[in-house]
This record gives structure tokens, C-alpha cells and sequence, in this order.
């Protein structure tokens, strides 16, 4: 229950919102007594009704709960990092931030493991987006031409399966299968080769073993995308073409590739994103190792932050991380502007 | 007259009586415990699958039972755990935030300065003043050295030890106790094979070499031995420490805190290719060995002796092996005077206390230490496979047969036989940038172990000037130093 004064103060407030928003007094309103609690409830709720129907203020009603979220866990963090790059600061040596211009910035430059992790990154993405597309591509033109076959969809759900895995959980078991004395791999190698590989402690070995379980593991993405682009190709071309009797290859290269280049773009930006990005896959497999033969940028960066705490070196460099995924963003947004290009063409 | 008298005589003798009561009763029976009624659930922060840093908690019932009785409050405690890589980060991000999530916390050795520096935990050497219960007699001063004490030599103490912990060899003995084996390896290498403790007490490293290649015979599935060669935390430095340290070699000077010209000398380059030329004889994909994988090629009989930790006696001695496993020192260095010299590292873990606790909590804590160390405490987690550090538990009677192992780690557990390295706040940078050089060799990935110290070195006095630790600053050659 409400006491006098508060009703008094509430109904006040919503006058004066009212007054601020134009709002016209409804029917309703004029029937109920301002004073009676039924009155104040009706206002209440004309007012939040006024709210949702003002078209100004309810897209900014919808996306609150995410800006401020946005606000909350990207941007103050993110401009935190930013101001931290600046610094000298350990968490575990209990000196204050001391501020040092860009030395961290000076320093990443400078540094041979840097460039070292950087070199390995790049030719980890190169590789693993690379094989993932062709591949990726070919198996989902061979789902997509058949789509009456028997256990189609079995064939798929298994095939993507692995995607849905944790990399941490991926990392473990294949740690397992790679086991030079038990391992699978190894049965497999003793089997036709008649010799056993130390794949994950070999430094030649390790960096293709390390892509070979990223390629498993995200190829059925590529997949997945390639059917989606796939199927955005007209029925009345594809109609067209076979009418026409154009070969299968040709088929794909001449009607289906125009319409489908765009998604697949996408999805090949999106793994670069991701590859760029890959740690715990790695970092469960070889902890980087042996040597730092698979030490790429995530495991540098993981490393220097939440081995060695140095905080404002940890920053530079995620900031420069940061800098390297937004121009990916930005190729990924100008391909993509292409497409509305041509369409306008 | 007489009846004024004895009455007086009796009041005198029963006010002596009463004073004499009131002195003679102990203090803490005399005053209640300040939580005396109340409940207190505490937090132990711990090494995740490392049973030692498990037997705190799974004792803790006990504690429960002597705090009920002793005090009358009582006490539950929940273990959260990390693995020894992810520890630190899981406390220090708790502490940063003056959190009181874990009361007590089992600290590797090394964390201490990283976590008395910010003041997340407690000082002992305050402590024990207040409570001359935990003023303790430990085994020898490496416990004090390893476990408690930081800066280095300053006396400063801020953890107690929760378990020691030193490297031991276990040793298969259905294949040193064969007659064939014993008759084959005599006349391969012209010695015998040693059989008791104080064989391999005897035992240098060239000869235990021979032992190892004299086992190693893969088309059998069978190899000499196994280290630990993993990057991940500190085990290829745990397990390279023991050439260089007992070659003579150094790793940093305290005092001034100078790495460079002491890591990267012509003695640990030889150690280093000592230390890999051991993989010779040891199964494929040792370089990823650590302690897990260690326990199963030795547990799988894939080895013939291991170089592990007496920690994890009770993973290594299974059901299926216990009768044909010893445990002993691992081998020496023959040095230049003849001598035989084992320095190996040292393991084990302290108990800190975190300094944001509540004053029950606190009360709850220091209970808790104190209970832990009393003889029958230790007795009991000595039983349940713990290595404890006190004296008198470990000189008591019986103690050796208590475990398998427990002959060899008191054994080791000598300053001149165990050895740890910097307690620094920079810790965990110094131990990133020297697993990455030392297995940057280990693996072949680099061929020249002089280059891998000479980066190490560098790294290290970099990271200790660039915080200020030491006035030491690298030369401008190491500008050029990479690991190629």
C-alpha cells in the first residue's frame, strides 16, 4: 500500500514527465481520479505505453541492456588497456603504474620473439584457412550435388561435430592420439611406414601436427558456409545451366561461384579472424613448444599477461593484436561493400 | 585462642590453595575461545592432482573434530585448485582485490616475494612472535631456506612448509634384481649392478649413464630412464638444475641479483648437453615429459628407473608394482677432488596465509597451522603419503619404513643435496624466458647451448632492471641475441 505523500509524490512525477514528453491525456485518465491508486497505475502505464510508441526513444529502450553491457565488458576495458600500454606495471611486484610513453611499444618492436610468434601466426593462418577453404569448398560441393543420398544427414551432423568441440577438450585428445609410444598416429605410421614420429616434439613436426587438428577441427565450418553460399544460388540459373548441359565444374565456376563468392569471402575472413587469434588449441598440444617452434601470437601474449603479469607490456601488445584484427575487420567490410557495389552496377 | 588461630591457619592455607589454582590452570582453559560457538567455513587454495596439496583438506576433518573439541566452534573447509602453471594467476587475481576467497593458500616456493611483495599475505616471522607454537625445529635449513624464507638470507619469514618434497630415482628392481640382467650388464660394462640404497648412494652419473643405455631397448618397448623436458611451468628447469647445480654451476647471484655472467657459463652449456644427450635413453616424446607423464611411462613399465618427485610416491608405487620398486638418491657428480656431489632441486609447497582474512578467519587459520604441525598431525599425514618437514617427526622411529620413499627424500632433503632458486616477485617471467631457451635446446630446435643461456641470461637481467630489482643492466650485446 501506498502512503498519501507517495502517491502524491508519484503522480507529480508522472505529471511532470508527461509534461516533458507532450503526452495527450488519454480517455482513461480523465475517467479515474488522479488520487486513487487505480488512477496512478493507468498513468503508469499509459506513460510506459507512450514510451514504447515514441519512436525516438524505444530503439534506444531496445539496445540499452546491450550498450550498457558494451559499455560495461568492451569499451572501459578496452580504453583501461589502451591507457595501460603506456605503463610500466607488474601485478606481482607491488610497485605503482609508472607511466612510460610508448617504451612498450619500442620494445615489442625490438623484440625477436615478438616477430618470431608473429611469423609462425601468419604462417599458421596462411595454412590452416588455406587447406580448410579448398576443402571445405570440395566437400560441400559434394554434399550440396547430393542431396537425395542416403545418410546425408548423419554424414553431416558427423561431419560437423567437431566443430562443436571445446579446443581445450580437442587439444587433450590429440595430444593422446599423437602419443609417440600409444598413440593411434603412431600405430598408424609403425603400420605403412615402419617407423613411429614424435610429432608434437619434433620441430619439424609439430607445427603441421598442430594445423593438422585446427584443419580437422574447423574444416566443417567451411563447409557449413560453403552449403549456405551454395544455396543462395538462383534455382532458375542452376536450371538453366543444366538445361545447357554445362559440366559440373563449370556449373559451379560460371553460375555458382558469381552468387556464392561473397558468403564464402565471409566465412574465410572469419577464420582468418579466428586462426589469428588461436591459443588454447596450441597451448593444450604443445604448451608452444617444443622450443617455441609453435609459439604463436596468442601464447606470447598469454605468456607475458597471465605468466608473467607485466601488465603493460601485456597491453601494448594486445593492443597491437587488436590493431591487426580490425584491419582484417576492415578487408573482411570492404569485401563486403563490393558486393553492394556490383549489385549497384 | 587455639581455635582463632587454627581458624586463621585455615584461611590463610585455603586462600594459598586458590591462588596456587588460579596460576597452575592453563590460560586457554581458563578463557574461552573467541569463536567459541560459532561456525567458520574456510577456503584452502591448492595445486589441482597434487596430493599433497590435497592431504590439507582431506585432513581437514580432523581439524574439524580437535577445533570442536578443543575450542567449541566449528570448521568446514572447501578446496579450490588450479594446476601448478594456473595457481598463482588463480590467487593473485583473487588477492589483487583484497579478497578473503582463499584463507590459506598452497604456495609453490618460488611465489613467495610475488606475493609478500604486494602484501597479500602474511608475515610468519610476525607470527611466530605471537605464537610460539609455530616457532618449529625443522629437518635441516633448506626447509627454512626453500619453503619460508624471502628475500633470500634476509630471515624474513612469510610461509611454513605444507609438504617437502626432493627428486628421488625409483628403481625397478625385477630388472636390477635379475641374475641375467645382473650377469648381462657385468659383462657388458665390467660393474655391477647396483642393488641396495647404498649402492646408488655411490652411484656417479657416467656410471648411471651406463645403467640407463644398458636398459634402453626399444624394439621391447623398454627404455633406461625418464626426466622431465616440458615447457610447461618449471619442469626442463627443475630437471637441468641438478647437472649444473652439481657441476659446479650457477644460476644468478642474490645479493646484487646478477644473471648475466653467471647462467650463461661454459659449465651449464655442458650441463645442457648433458642433460640432453640423457634423452638418448629415454622413450620418444620425453622433451614433452612432465610429472604426469613421467608417472605413466614408469607406472606402464616402460622405464627402468625414473627421476621423479618423492611427492608423487603414491602415483608411482602402484598395487601392480609395490613389490618391485625401490626408491633412492638419484646419482652423483664426480668432482674434482674425487668427492661425489649431488645437488639436486628442490619441490615442495608452503601454506600462506592471505592477509585480507577477517579476524575469525585469521583465529581459524593460525588454529589450523597450529594443529597441522603438531607430531601426531604430521605422523598422520606422513601416513597418508605426505613428506613432512618437521624434526622431530622425521628422526622419530620408524619413520623411513613409514613410505617407500621416505629414506631417499629424507636423504635429499639436505641443503648440501636440494637447492631452490629465486623466491623474486619476476619469478614467473624469468622462469618463461629460461624454459623457452633451455628447451629450445632440449628439442634441437636450437643446437648451441651456449646461445640459449646467452638468451636466458639476458632475458633475466633485463626483466630484474626493468623492474628495478637490480642496478645490473644487460650488455648491449644481448640487443642481438635470438634463438634461431
Amino acid at each position: 500500500m501506498l502512503s498519501v505523500s507517495a502517491a502524491y509524490r508519484l503522480i507529480s512525477f508522472v505529471k511532470a514527465l508527461r509534461m516533458r514528453l507532450n503526452l495527450a491525456e488519454s480517455e482513461t485518465d480523465k475517467r479515474v481520479s488522479l488520487e486513487s491508486p487505480k488512477g496512478i497505475l493507468a498513468r503508469i502505464q499509459a506513460l510506459r505505453m507512450a514510451w514504447i510508441d515514441n519512436s525516438r526513444y524505444f530503439p534506444l529502450m531496445l539496445l540499452m541492456p546491450v550498450l550498457i553491457f558494451f559499455l560495461l565488458w568492451n569499451i572501459i576495458p578496452l580504453l583501461w588497456m589502451v591507457g595501460m600500454s603506456f605503463y610500466n606495471f607488474s601485478l606481482i611486484t607491488g610497485q605503482p603504474p609508472r607511466f612510460i610513453g610508448f617504451r612498450n611499444f619500442i620494445d615489442i618492436y625490438n623484440s625477436f620473439a615478438v616477430w618470431g610468434s608473429l611469423g609462425k601466426t601468419f604462417v599458421f593462418v596462411f595454412f590452416s584457412v588455406g587447406i580448410e577453404t579448398v576443402l571445405g569448398i570440395l566437400l560441400g560441393i559434394l554434399f550440396w550435388g547430393s542431396t537425395t543420398l542416403p545418410g546425408r544427414r548423419v554424414a553431416l551432423t558427423l561431419l560437423f561435430s567437431p566443430m562443436v568441440l571445446t579446443p581445450a577438450a580437442t587439444g587433450t585428445f590429440y595430444r593422446l592420439i599423437y602419443e609417440p609410444t600409444f598413440g593411434a598416429a603412431n600405430y598408424l605410421t609403425t603400420l605403412f611406414f615402419g617407423t613411429k614420429i614424435d610429432f608434437l616434439g619434433d620441430k619439424l613436426w609439430a607445427l603441421p601436427a598442430v594445423l593438422l587438428v585446427d584443419i580437422w577441427m574447423w574444416t566443417p565450418f567451411m563447409i557449413l558456409i560453403t552449403l549456405a553460399a551454395l544455396g543462395s544460388v538462383p534455382k532458375a540459373e542452376l536450371e538453366a545451366a543444366e538445361v545447357d548441359r554445362l559440366p559440373w565444374p563449370k556449373r559451379f565456376w560460371y553460375v555458382g561461384l558469381p552468387h556464392a563468392k561473397f558468403i564464402l569471402m565471409l566465412g574465410v575472413l572469419l577464420r582468418t579472424i579466428d586462426s589469428f587469434k588461436v591459443m588454447d588449441l596450441i597451448y593444450q598440444l604443445t604448451r608452444g613448444g617444443p622450443g617455441n617452434t609453435t609459439e604463436v601470437i596468442g601464447i606470447t601474449l598469454f605468456r607475458k599477461a597471465f605468466e608473467g603479469f607485466t601488465m603493460g607490456w601485456s597491453s601494448a601488445l594486445a593492443v597491437i593484436t587488436l590493431l591487426m584484427a580490425i584491419a582484417f575487420t576492415s578487408i573482411f567490410l570492404y569485401i563486403l561493400s563490393l558486393r553492394k557495389r556490383g549489385s549497384e552496377v | 585462642m587455639f581455635k582463632r588461630k587454627v581458624a586463621f591457619f585455615m584461611v590463610i592455607l585455603v586462600l594459598v590453595v586458590a591462588l596456587t589454582a588460579a596460576f597452575c590452570i592453563p590460560r586457554s582453559q581458563a578463557a574461552e575461545h573467541p569463536l567459541k560457538g560459532k561456525k567458520i567455513d574456510m577456503a584452502i587454495l591448492g595445486i589441482g592432482g597434487w596430493l599433497p596439496s590435497r592431504l590439507g583438506v582431506d585432513m581437514s576433518p580432523l581439524f574439524a573434530k580437535y577445533a570442536k573439541e578443543k575450542f567449541g566452534y566449528e570448521a568446514s573447509f572447501t578446496f579450490a585448485e588450479a594446476p601448478f602453471s594456473a595457481l598463482f594467476q588463480k590467487a593473485a587475481s583473487t588477492l589483487a582485490t583484497r579478497s578473503q576467497e582463499y584463507n590459506i593458500i598452497i604456495s609453490d616456493s618460488q611465489w613467495l616475494g610475488a606475493l609478500a611483495e604486494p602484501g597479500w599475505i602474511i608475515k610468519v616471522s610476525d607470527l611466530i612472535k605471537k605464537h610460539p607454537e609455530l616457532d618449529i625445529e625443522w629437518y635441516d635449513p633448506v626447509v627454512v631456506n626453500t619453503y619460508m624464507e624471502y628475500p633470500e638470507g634476509s630471515g624474513e619469514l612469510w610461509g611454513l612448509p605444507e609438504e617437502g618434497d626432493t627428486i628421488a630415482l625409483f628403481v625397478r628392481t625385477d630388472l636390477f634384481h635379475d641374475p641375467a640382467e645382473k650377469k648381462a650388464f657385468k659383462e657388458k660394462y665390467g660393474m655391477d649392478l647396483p642393488q641396495t640404497f647404498e649402492d646408488f648412494e655411490n652411484l656417479t652419473m657416467p656410471d648411471f649413464e651406463k645403467i640407463a643405455e644398458f636398459f634402453t631397448r626399444p624394439e621391447k618397448e623398454l627404455w633406461g630412464t625418464a626426466m622431465q623436458y616440458s615447457k610447461e611451468y618449471d619442469f626442463m628447469t627443475m630437471y637441468l638444475y641438478p647437472f649444473m647445480f652439481s657441476m659446479g654451476g650457477d644460476i644468478w647471484d642474490p645479493k646484487e641479483r646478477r644473471v648475466y655472467g653467471i647462467l650463461n657459463s661454459d659449465i651449464n652449456a655442458k650441463a645442457m648437453e648433458w642433460n640432453r644427450r640423457m634423452l638418448k635413453y629415454q622413450p620418444p616424446g620425453a622433451v614433452n615429459y612432465g610429472i604426469a607423464e613421467e608417472i605413466d611411462a614408469f607406472t606402464q613399465d616402460k622405464v627402468a628407473t625414473a627421476f621423479q618427485w618423492a611427492a608423487v610416491g603414491l602415483a608411482m608405487i602402484t598395487d601392480q608394482n609395490r613389490d618391485r620398486v625401490m626408491v633412492v638418491p638419484p646419482p652423483g657428480f664426480k668432482q674434482k677432488d674425487g668427492s661425489l656431489k649431488r645437488l639436486y632441486s628442490i619441490g615442495g609447497q608452503p601454506w600462506v596465509i592471505n592477509a585480507y582474512n577477517d579476524e575469525a578467519h585469521m583465529t581459524v587459520a593460525i588454529d589450523f597451522l597450529k594443529w597441522w604441525y603438531l607430531p601426531e598431525t604430521q605422523l598422520e599425514f606422513a601416513k597418508r603419503g605426505g613428506n613432512p618437514c618437521v624434526k622431530a617427526v622425521l628422526e622419530g622411529p620408524g619413520f623411513e619404513d613409514i613410505q617407500p620413499w621416505f629414506r631417499a627424500f629424507k636423504y635429499m632433503l639436505k641443503t648440501t643435496r636440494s637447492r631452490d632458486f629465486w623466491h623474486e616477485p619476476k619469478y614467473s617471467e624469468m622462469l618463461a624466458a629460461q624454459q623457452e631457451g633451455f628447451t629450445a635446446y632440449a628439442t634441437g630446435s636450437v643446437d648451441d647451448p651456449k646461445l640459449c643461456l646467452e638468451y636466458a641470461a639476458c632475458e633475466q637481467q633485463k626483466i630484474l632492471y626493468e623492474a628495478g630489482r637490480s642496478k645490473i643492466k644487460p650488455p648491449d650485446s644481448c640487443a642481438d641475441v635470438r634463438l634461431r
